[in-house]
């Protein structure tokens, strides 16, 4: 799927589903693209590559991938373990009650048969069962199914080529039928995506009678794409899966769904099993996987896009909160500044007048100058911490700190600054 | 002929095309392997008839069992003496297993068994594989600077033309790609691996680094293998790794086939680059009033409705 969708860059139109005024626009296949002559001068590629994503993202989504593969890895593992420990005792049991009951078996004999067995279901022949009903595994119709799988990437795997001449013409052959199904699915994703697009045209013509929003009509819009596909493509397969193959609902649905995201485990494979299919059935179930890989590469795109608005939302809002933090820091630590500076400016202020005044106040009464005029009412003090002493570093004020300013709150003892003075001078008296 | 007629008959021929190829690999494929088959089938008869002959087993129970054995066999719980008990479903056997389902590659050596498991798959599978789109894209938009911009204007300005420039990058690319990613491996696991060629490995390497992933050969399931979660995990990066390189080379064929008027000459989708997201970082950084130039225009050009992204721009990233 990853592998294929390259082939089909910006060509593939399942209208951009958020914006529905594409959709109407897609009436114009887009298979042919631009017509203008091409004529890039190499400081225009360097131009057109300008961008790229962020190491940090890069390697925040790739964090997100190993923690989501740990979690499915550890999801997997409780839920299979049981059921794999149960099969082996099931198992184990079966092989001792059958060398029991057969006594003149023995145990080397038996491993030997079982080994032979295994490698020759891995080879694509089941020795179960009589041999003469069966069909081949590579007639004409089960071989074409096969390349289809190695095409489209698929790769069921119930059956493989054995011989060296076949892995080595699969691939070349894979070399060359990838690229081609790629534009494949390429041309059409387009003719659906037209399709589709003319269909919500109209049904846009209706919601406009009814005066409903852009956004609620997009998001009907999705709706409706998500799940008309999912009828067509996927219930409706699953249905007839479970009545031709004899599959559990679940069954059916997992098989869909691993087959349509290329996945391909083989497990489950439609027209695998020893049931007499009809003529048509292969060549439809062809014709199915092709349009619907066209369609799940619609919805995995989907999801994809989801992902990256999800993400990059997220990185907005975890943006937005951080530079409200930041503007909520600058302006208090801003203020607190601000407020240091008057405070300690006014108090260097008071500070000056009251040593001139008692200067005056000295060489009127003839006192010999005072020593350095400290407040002995200083009892309350608070210690800052250095960040106060940095920011008033910062503001130039490491001149005027005095032991006073540095020591002592925006409230001495209680008291308010614009009071400070009128202690200072009855200290004084 | 007007273009809406153009592309249909692009369309039909392509359809056409693709039928016809794919009864060419049905015939080929037939016709090599069914006489192989054919072969095997006698001697699986033979096999049987002469367990049966020397034993007491009547072929009823020999079926039952083998049934039995098959159907275990197919949830990769094996019945043999010798097998390792290890489990299939361990944390690192089940995290390669989770690898397989996210790159798409689903060799379905082992598959889940219960019904709760296969529902999960589900589920897993819808969320993980365009997030694994997403990552990749991403490491491939990354890793393009130095692999492919610096080295093609390297070539540049020792003097080619812009055209062949290209082409040798290309080619440089591919060898190495080649060389690392398919040969290398291929040695490596033919060593490690007991019961493989170099030619099984190179198939391997093919099979799985294409997504395809058949599952007739996977590493690491051979019973008694030694540090059997670290070669797991080992052989998860090397997927991952060589994913990202195929993206690449995949990505400059595309870049050089436009600039050699290829994919207009088809009327095929150019290789357009998407829009500059947020989180992207210019690495062109003298050219910043260009770059805002280019910012300018893929801004003016994502009003334009026609121009919408469409749903894999996830891929171009």
């Amino acid at each position: 799927m990853t592998l294929i969708l390259l082939f089909s860059p910006a060509s593939m139109a399942a209208p951009d589903l958020l914006d529905p005024k594409s959709a109407t626009h897609n009436t114009k296949p887009r298979l042919s693209f631009s017509t203008k002559p091409i004529t890039l001068t190499p400081r225009e590629e360097s131009e057109v590559v300008a961008t790229v994503m962020k190491w940090k993202t890069v390697t925040a989504i790739f964090l997100l991938v190993v923690l989501y593969l740990v979690m499915g890895a550890a999801v997997f593992r409780s839920l299979e373990q049981p059921h794999e420990s149960a099969q082996r005792l099931a198992i184990l049991s079966q092989k001792l009650e059958f060398l029991s009951r057969h006594s003149c078996v023995n145990q080397s004999q038996l491993e030997e048969l079982v080994k032979q067995v295994v490698s020759a279901i891995r080879s694509g022949v089941n020795p179960a069962g009589t041999l003469t009903n069966h069909s081949s595994l590579w007639d004409l119709s089960s071989a074409f199914f096969f390349a289809g799988t190695v095409i489209t990437t698929i790769g069921f795997g119930n059956t493989s080529p054995h011989t060296e001449g076949g892995r080595i013409f699969c691939i070349v052959y894979a070399l060359l039928g990838i690229p081609l199904f790629g534009f494949l699915l390429a041309g059409v994703g387009d003719q659906l995506g037209t399709i589709f697009g003319k269909g919500i045209a109209k049904v846009e013509k209706m919601f406009v009678h009814w005066d409903i929003s852009q956004t609620k009509i997009r998001v009907i819009s999705t709706l409706l794409f998500v799940l008309f596909g999912c009828l067509l493509f996927v219930a409706l397969p699953a249905a007839i899966f479970k009545h031709i193959e004899g599959w559990s609902a679940l069954e059916s649905l997992y098989f869909v769904v691993i087959t349509l995201t290329t996945i391909g485990f083989g497990d489950f494979v439609a027209g695998g099993s020893e049931i007499e299919y009809l003529d048509y059935y292969k060549p439809v179930v062809w014709f199915w996987i092709l349009v619907g890989l066209a369609y799940f590469a619609a919805i995995l795109s989907m999801i994809g896009d989801w992902l990256r608005v999800i993400s990059k939302r997220t990185k907005e809002e975890v943006g937005e909160i951080r530079a409200h933090a930041a503007e909520w820091t600058a302006n208090v630590s801003a203020e607190f500044k601000e407020t240091r500076r008057r405070v300690s400016v006014e108090i260097y202020d008071k500070f000056q007048r009251a040593a001139s005044i008692k200067r005056k106040l000295s060489s009127e009464l003839g006192f010999s100058p005072a020593p350095e005029l400290t407040l002995p009412r200083r009892t309350v003090s608070v210690n800052f911490n250095d960040e106060r002493d940095k920011i008033e570093r910062d503001a130039g004020l490491q001149g005027l700190t005095t032991p006073l300013t540095r020591n002592s709150g925006l409230y001495m003892n209680g008291l308010d600054p614009e009071r400070g003075d009128i202690s200072i001078i009855e200290h004084l008296k | 002929m007007n273009s809406v007629g153009k592309s249909w008959l692009l369309l039909t021929g392509l359809i056409v095309f693709y039928i016809i190829y794919l009864l060419f690999g049905a015939l080929v494929f037939s016709s090599i392997e069914r006489p192989v088959e054919e072969q095997l089938r006698r001697d699986m008869d033979a096999l049987k008839q002469e367990f049966l002959n020397q034993s007491c087993v009547s072929a009823a129970s020999l079926e039952n069992f083998l049934v039995r054995v098959l159907t275990a066999n197919k949830y990769g719980v094996s019945v043999l003496r010798n097998s390792s008990v290890t489990s299939n479903w361990d944390l690192a056997s089940s995290m390669f297993f989770a690898n397989t389902l996210v790159t798409t590659v689903g060799y379905g050596h082992t598959t889940p068994l219960s019904d709760t498991g296969k529902a999960f798959s589900i589920v897993y599978a819808l969320i993980g594989v365009p997030f694994t789109m997403l990552v990749l894209t991403a490491c491939v938009q990354r890793i393009m600077y130095p692999l492919v911009i610096a080295p093609v204007c390297l070539l540049q300005r020792s003097g080619l033309e812009p055209r062949p420039a290209t082409v040798v990058h290309f080619v440089l690319l591919l060898v190495l790609v080649v060389l690392c990613f398919f040969l290398m491996p291929a040695a490596v696991f033919s060593v490690v691996e007991v019961s493989w060629s170099f030619l099984d490995g190179l198939y391997f390497s093919f099979i799985s680094l294409c997504t395809i992933g058949l599952g007739d050969f996977v590493p690491g399931t051979q019973p008694g293998q030694k540090y059997r979660p670290l070669y797991q995990v080992a052989v998860m990066v090397y997927l991952f790794v060589g994913l990202m390189m195929m993206y690449l080379l995949l990505r400059t064929f595309h870049k050089m086939s436009d600039l050699h008027g290829l994919t207009s000459f088809l009327q095929l989708p150019r290789c357009e680059d998407s829009d500059v997201d947020e989180d992207r970082e210019p690495i062109v950084d003298e050219d910043s009033r260009t770059a805002n130039h280019v910012t300018e225009k893929t801004a003016s050009r994502h009003l334009d409705p026609a121009s919408q992204p469409s749903y894999n721009t996830i891929n171009k990233g």
